[in-house]
Parts: structure tokens; sequence; C-alpha cells
């Protein structure tokens, strides 16, 4: 099949950037996305031109590297996946793709299709952990965490950073990601010690990287590709707004 | 030539790196390199779990998951090591929980544990439900709760910065030389510690369950200051996995009811197999599988596949048993499992070799186990040796977490008896930038892909799931080429940001002085043992061959083999368990 490419080009984080087009021919509707980008870097390398860089490791849905918009979509039209599980089979012969990085403003461009997402890491920095020391040797079966306790903390704990939510989000909000380590730690006991002075941590961090403010529009939600639920972010506020009142 | 100070030096943000920071944490100043960010780390793929005998769901015991770790290793582990793993593995998974792991739990409230393959009770009576987990994604939570650990103790984080090479001060091993892959710059750490942790090499072969950056550098790196390689030969294969792709299908999906079948339909199975089946141990279905893809038998246009069935189940069945296998035969490869058969191949899972350390982590360097000052290593990069000839499922996350923090605890012990700071040379950086310049410099040859294309395929057909005498002395023919096509490797792209070309470049040569040490060590063991499956010495023979492999080769591509001891500690000992550690043949 054939399709042709509208990819976004940019230097350096300075740079001006801008759209490129590329056609591509003879590509196999089994072939995944990023496997099409192999190929359109081998072709620029072999005619002497920059390749384009973009984010990769697993390509197996499961470290969060990946992550485009393509057509206007974080990790393109088919919801409930990563960038590197799109496949060639969900678009038809003689497409045009528009691909571009995940846009806001605590993102900062790299280059190309990489973005900066350390916002992230300074964000669980700020609070997102259990204060346990490593020296003395725990108790066994001294927390015991019913079973849907565990369950709805391990499905919190599902976020691979991947900053969907965050390009997806007219306002640029990170709640959702933010929300996600916030609940899976305050719903373990071990968790809950810290929860109040964590939460209040966590959401100042977040503004101050200059990610929006949530409202409320679940657009997160619908293109997470680990299907975190928005109930986090319910579950942040109401954290956020009991340690403001009752203090951190 | 700059230098950046650190006490400790870790490379690697796996969860052997990370819970070493963690330790080390505690009392010293230690930086954390990875070429990933961290949380990008295959430790997170890890799946079916972390074993223990936590005894949280039936009887169980330390002593019970040794046996089965000695046996499943084909007596290749070294008992001294296995068994302060399983006696510590109860602590280092509640400290996990304390941590911050929301481990799957029991209806009381207590960590679930579930079967398998291997883990047995009473000394291989029956299935034992050893492995906790956290649903499918226990990796993935680990290493997000090490890595917030990390943070909250101030461990410095230097991400995508390559480590190429260490430092060496008179035989003290004191720092490393990285390339910022976002600048192309090379910096040079000095350190009084020095820790690998850089994972395994599946990209050495075609298909692999490994991501794209388990390139095994650490391996190339140890090899040019004369360390020998561990155990190479002994590569595990998981049968199942997705074809190209490599990507996992759990055993579940025969465990349910799925078979096997070659071009022409046929359940082959029966043939090799006839009272197990499609459930016959991993090491032999993936043996039976390349059997027939080499006798023609294979499906697809290439007939390099074999169909994995599950058609004859019911919707149902796949649906509520096998969800994510039927996600992501749809996902990946567009099959609707309950219509199509899913192509499969055998898939290089897991190194059970690499740089040999003693049980506190620390690299040692021949058969006297001689010990490298200043050199650490733990996690799939290391042979301890707790994996032998063959790794169990689970056993690896629980490897990870003991070593890396022994490792940990033995370096903070060493920093604080260690006064001053060896130096690093003056001209640490030097074979770097001369092998970088010399790279960048040609201009006629053969593309890097092109040539590593040719060895993961070598590797796939010669030195894989099963060998024979010529299929390797084949390959030892093979890589000598392979590396003199490599010395004219051009890349094309000579910038300096994201210069993945030029990684590509470096890495490849790494590959290839390890995978050499691969086909060495298995040319040279006539015999049958774990994974390594020869042909021609179909037995295995404990009385020429109960030894590890250490194989060192030189820039040239001479090579070195000399062997060392397995540790019997629990065989030796005079106690009523002695019998059950004695070597003997491997049978379920
Ligand atoms: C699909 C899959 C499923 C698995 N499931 C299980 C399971 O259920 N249970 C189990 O016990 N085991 C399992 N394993 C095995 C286990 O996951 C691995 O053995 C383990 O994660 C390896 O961890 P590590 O810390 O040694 O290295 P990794 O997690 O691979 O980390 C290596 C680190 O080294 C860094 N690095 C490498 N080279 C360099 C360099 N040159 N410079 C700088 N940094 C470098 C990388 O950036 C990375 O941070 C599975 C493996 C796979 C592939
Ligand atoms: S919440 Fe979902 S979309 Fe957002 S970073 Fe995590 S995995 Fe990605
Ligand atoms: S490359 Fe790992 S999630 Fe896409």
């Amino acid at each position: 099949m054939k399709l042709r490419l509208k990819i976004w080009r940019q230097d350096s984080a300075t740079a001006q950037g801008m759209f490129k087009t590329y056609t591509l021919d003879n590509l196999e509707k089994g072939m995944s996305f990023l496997e099409m980008l192999d190929v359109l870097n081998q072709q620029l390398v072999t005619k002497g031109e920059r390749p384009v860089v973009f984010d990769h490791d697993c390509r197996e849905g499961i470290c969060g590297t990946c992550g485009m918009m393509i057509n206007g979509r974080a990790h393109g039209p088919i919801g409930g996946i990563t960038t590197c599980q799109l496949h060639l089979r969900s678009f038809n012969d003689g497409d045009e793709l528009t691909i571009e990085p995940f846009r806001a403003k605590a993102f900062p461009v790299i280059k190309d299709l990489k973005i900066d997402r350390s916002a992230f890491d300074r964000i669980i920095a700020s609070g997102g952990y259990i204060s346990a020391s490593t020296g003395s040797a725990p108790e066994a079966n001294s927390i015991l965490i019913p079973h849907d306790v565990a369950e709805s903390a391990f499905d919190s704990a599902a976020c691979i950073g991947c900053g969907a939510c965050v390009a997806t989000c007219k306002n640029g909000s990170a709640a959702l990601f933010t929300s996600a380590k916030i609940s899976h730690l305050a719903k373990l006991p071990q968790g809950r010690a810290e929860a109040r002075a964590r939460v209040v941590k966590m959401v100042e961090q977040m503004d101050k990287e200059g990610f929006g403010h949530c409202t409320n529009t679940e657009a997160c939600e619908a293109e997470c590709p680990m299907g975190v639920s928005v109930l986090n972010i319910a579950q942040m506020n109401w954290e956020y707004n009991k340690a403001l009142l009752l203090g951190a | 030539m700059s230098v950046i100070n650190h006490d400790v030096i870790i490379v690697g943000a796996g969860l052997a790196g990370l819970r070493a920071a963690v330790e080390a944490a505690e009392y010293c100043d230690v930086a954390v390199i990875s070429k990933l960010h961290p949380l990008r780390s295959h430790s997170g793929a890890a799946q079916g779990g972390i074993c223990a005998a936590l005894g949280n769901e039936e009887e169980d015991y330390p002593l019970w998951h040794a046996f089965d770790t000695v046996k499943g290793a084909d007596y290749l582990g070294d008992q001294d090591a296995i068994e302060v793993m399983c006696n510590d593995a109860p602590r280092a998974i509640i400290e996990m929980e304390h941590f911050g792991v929301p481990f799957s739990r029991t209806k009381e409230g207590k960590i679930a544990q579930r079967p398998f393959g291997g883990h047995t009770r009473n000394f291989g009576e029956a299935p034992v439900r050893r492995a906790c987990y956290a649903a499918d994604r226990t990796g993935h939570v680990c290493l997000h709760t090490l890595y917030e650990q990390c943070i909250k103790r101030k461990v410095r984080f230097y991400s995508e910065y390559q480590v190429l090479d260490i430092c060496e001060t008179e035989g003290v091993v004191c720092g490393v030389v990285t390339y910022n892959i976002r600048t192309g710059e090379i910096d040079v750490f000095n350190s009084k510690a020095v820790m690998f942790a850089t994972g395994g090499f599946g990209r050495a072969y075609k298909t692999t369950s490994n991501a794209h950056a388990n390139t095994g550098d650490g391996l190339g790196i140890v090899m040019r200051h004369g360390i020998p390689l561990e155990d190479m030969e002994f590569v595990q294969f998981h049968p199942t996995g997705l074809y190209r792709l490599g990507i996992l299908v759990t055993e579940g999906a025969r465990g349910e009811g799925g078979v096997l079948r070659n071009a022409s339909g046929e359940r082959f199975m029966e043939r090799y197999a006839p009272t197990v089946k499609d459930l016959a141990p991993r090491d032999m279905i993936s043996r039976c599988m390349y059997q027939e893809v080499r006798e023609g038998r294979g499906v697809g246009t290439a007939k390099d596949y074999i169909s994995l069935d599950l058609t004859h189940l019911s919707l149902k069945q796949i649906e509520t048993k096998l969800p994510e296998i039927s996600t992501f035969a749809k996902i990946y490869l567009g099959v609707d499992p309950s219509k199509n058969p899913i192509p499969v191949q055998p898939t290089c899972h897991y190194a059970m070799g690499g740089i040999p350390t003693n049980v506190d982590g620390r690299v040692v360097t021949d058969e006297k186990n001689t010990v490298k000052i200043g050199f650490w290593a733990a996690g799939e990069c290391a042979c301890v040796s707790v994996h032998g000839a063959n790794r169990l499922g689970t056993n690896s996350l629980l490897d990870l977490i003991v070593f890396g923090r022994r490792a940990g605890k033995d370096i903070v012990q060493f920093v604080r008896e260690t006064k001053g700071k060896m130096p690093v040379q003056k001209d640490a950086d030097k074979k770097v930038r001369e092998k970088i310049n010399n790279i960048l410099s040609r201009t006629k040859g053969e593309s890097v892909g092109k040539i590593r294309a040719d060895l993961q395929q070598m590797m796939m057909d010669k030195v894989s799931v099963f060998r024979t005498e010529e299929l390797l002395a084949s390959a030892c023919r093979d890589i000598k080429s392979l590396r003199e096509r490599a010395k004219n490797a051009v890349v094309q792209d000579k910038g300096k940001e994201f210069n993945t070309d030029l990684l590509d470049a470096i890495e490849l040569e790494f590959m290839i002085d390890y995978s050499q040490t691969i086909i060495e060590g298995a040319y040279h063991r006539k015999e049958s043992r774990g994974a390594h499956a020869h042909e021609d010495y179909p037995k295995r023979d404990d009385a020429n061959f109960m030894k590890h492999t250490l194989c060192l080769v030189d820039e040239g591509g001479h090579s070195e083999i000399k062997y060392k001891p397995v540790n019997m500690a629990l065989a030796e000992r005079n106690w009523e368990y002695r019998e059950k550690f004695v070597a003997k043949e491997r049978k379920y």
C-alpha cells in the first residue's frame, strides 16, 4: 500500500518546526506504524537526509516511551492502544497521515517527534512515593488488604506515563497521570500515612510545571492506552480538598 | 576532559540497578546511568510474577524452592547462591509490599500466589502456589515502585546516557565513559564503585521477547577489560512468540487446549511426545518446532513459522480464559484466534549466562573467583549463578531484587572502608573517542542494519534451540566473517544528536563479541544440559561437564575457554537433605 506522511520536523528545542511530506510505497498492511517510520528513516539516511527522531523501545505497549499525534489523535485512530501497537491495516491505501509530537506547554519538543516529559518525573519526585526504610526486616502479613482494594490500587498503578492524556486534553492538564499515582498510593494502607501531604505537594508541582486545569472533559480517559479511569481524578480532588480542610 | 564525580555509579535502571541504588543511597551519593528513561527499562515487561515461599496459599518452604531451582537449573546453578536467594525471598517480597507494590490478594487480604512451571511442593511432589503477582503487570509495578524509592532517596539519574567503557586505573575499576545520546558528547564519570545492571541480550537473535535496548552492551564492555563471560551458551527460548515480533503468548494457551500445527495441519507434537504432546517442557517444544521448520514443514510463504491453533475452543473459553492473547493476536497480527490459527515461533527470552559474580555481586575474573576491585554486577547481565543451565519462571525478578540489594549493601561497606578515590586516567576517554571517530570516518561498506540482521539470523539458525557439531562449527566461521564485515560498516548519519545509527554500530561490535562466547561455549560443551541441547551429544555428562564455562574473546576475535567448578554447598553439607541436592536425571 501507499501512504503520504506529513511529519513534523523540528531541528532542536529552539528551532522553528514545520511539516514535511514524504510518500512511501510498497508498504505491507501487516506492518506496524513504527516499522513504517523505520522504513522511512532507512530511506532518508540512504539519501543522506536526517532521519526522523521518535521515541520507542519495547514496541509491545508496556514501556510508555512511544507516543505521537496521528491525524489529530493521541496514539492514532484506535482507542486503548499505544502508538507501537498501531498497524497499517488501520489505514487505507493512499491515505494521508499527519504525524506530530504530543503537544503541551509542559512537554517541550526536543527534536521532531520527541518531547521532554521530565515534568512527569518532577511530579513524582514531589511526593509520589511511600517512605519506608530498607533497614529492618518487615513482618510478613502485617498489612492485610482486601482483594478489591488491591485490585483498585492496581488499576490506578497501570499508568505507563506516556503523556497521551495531557496531549489529548484541551487544557493540557496532567490530572489523569497525577491522580493515578495519588490514588494508587492512597488506596493502600502502607501509603495512607502520607496521603495528605502527598496530594498537596503533587498537585502544587503539577501546577508549577505549567499543566492546565482539569475541566472534566474526560477526553483523557478515552485516549489512555491503559484504561486509567477518571474516577482517579475524583479521588485526587477529594483527597486534596480534605487535606486543605484538615491540614496536610 | 571534564570529570563527573559520584561515590557510586550504577549502570542500568531495571529492577537490579534500582534495587541496588535504593540500598546504597541510604548512605552514599549514588548516580544511576541508563540509556533509557528508568521507567522504560525492560524489567517493566515481566508479567508472570515473582516467587517466594511465603506459604500464603498453602504450605511452602524456602528449602523446597531451593530444590526446584537446583533441579530446574539442571544442577549447574551455584548452590550457595541459590540458598541465599530462596531464603531471602520472603523478606524481599514483603519489603516490596511495604514500598507500595499493589500485589494481588487472597480473600483474607494476604499476598496471593499462583503456580508456575517447575515450582513444586515437597521436592517435586506436585505444583505449588509460589508466584506472587500483580495481575499480569508484575514487572511494571515493581519497576515504578523502586523508581519512586530512588527518587525519594535523591538518587541522581542520568537518562539517555549510554555507557561505552569502564575506567580502570591500576587494575581498579573507578568510573565509566558515557555517550550522551541527546548531544553526542562524551563524558567521564569517576567513582569509588561501579555496578553493571545492563540487562539481557535477546537482541542478538532474530526473534526475541526482549526490547530494542536489550543489546547486552555491558557484556561486550567487560571483555575489553579481560573479564570472561560465564555460561553464555545457555540461552532460554520460549516456544510461543508471535511470528516476526517475538512477543510472548503465555503457556496458558496450550494449557487451555491450544495445539501446535505444521504446514500440512498436522499436530506434530503427537509424533515427538506421544503422551504429553503440546504440554511438553518449553525447551523440548521449541526444539520440535524448529525441527519442523528446518525440515520444510513450516507455515507461511517463507515456511518459517508454526500455527498455534485455538479455533476448536469455544469463543467463550478464549474470551474468558485467554483475553490478553486474543487482543494481542488481534492488535499485532490482525488475527482473530477464534477463527484463524496464531502464527508463532520460538522466541529468545532470557540469558542465563553473563558477567561472573559472587553472592555479594562482586565481579570475579577467573576460575579461582578472584574479585575485581571496585566492580559489581547484578541482574540478567550477571551470572551468580542461580539459574544454571535453565531458569525457572518468576526466579528472575527475585534474582534482581535479592542480588541487587546484596550488591548495594556490599558497595556501601566498600565505600565506607575505602579512603579516597582512585582517579581515572588522564586519557580515559581516548579509546571511545577513537572508536567513534573511526566509525564515523568510514565511507564505503555495508550498512550496520544489514550486518546486524545477518548476525541475528545466523544466531537463530545455528545457535538457538538446538545445536549440532556441524552448525556450531559453521557458526564459528560465520562470526569471523561478520567481525570482518563489521570493521567496515558504514554509518550514514554523521550528526551528533540522537545518532542511533552510530550507537547501532557500536552495539553491533559488542554483539559480535559476546555472540562468539555463546558459540564457543556451546561448541566446547559436548553434552546436553538445560537450554543447551546438543544433538550429537544428547545426554548430560556430569563427569566431564558439571562445570561453568568461562569464555573470553579479545578484539581480534581470539578466544580462550576455561572452566570453573559448580558450588555444591547443599549437596556437600552434612545434613538430612544432602541427597536431594545431588545431581540426578531431570524428570518431571
Ligand atoms: C516479556 C518478558 C516477560 C518476563 N516475565 C518474567 C516474569 O514474569 N518473572 C520473572 O521473574 N522474569 C520475567 N522475565 C525476565 C525478567 O523480566 C528480566 O530478566 C529482568 O527484567 C532483567 O532485569 P535487569 O534489571 O537485569 O535489566 P533490565 O530491566 O533489562 O534493565 C537494563 C537497564 O540497563 C540499561 N542499559 C543497558 N545497556 C546500557 C548502556 N550501555 N548504558 C547505559 N545503560 C544501559 C537500560 O537502559 C536499562 O535501564 C521476563 C522477560 C520478558 C522479556
Ligand atoms: S494516565 Fe494513561 S494516558 Fe496518561 S500518562 Fe498514564 S497511561 Fe498515558
Ligand atoms: S514502545 Fe513501549 S509502549 Fe510503545
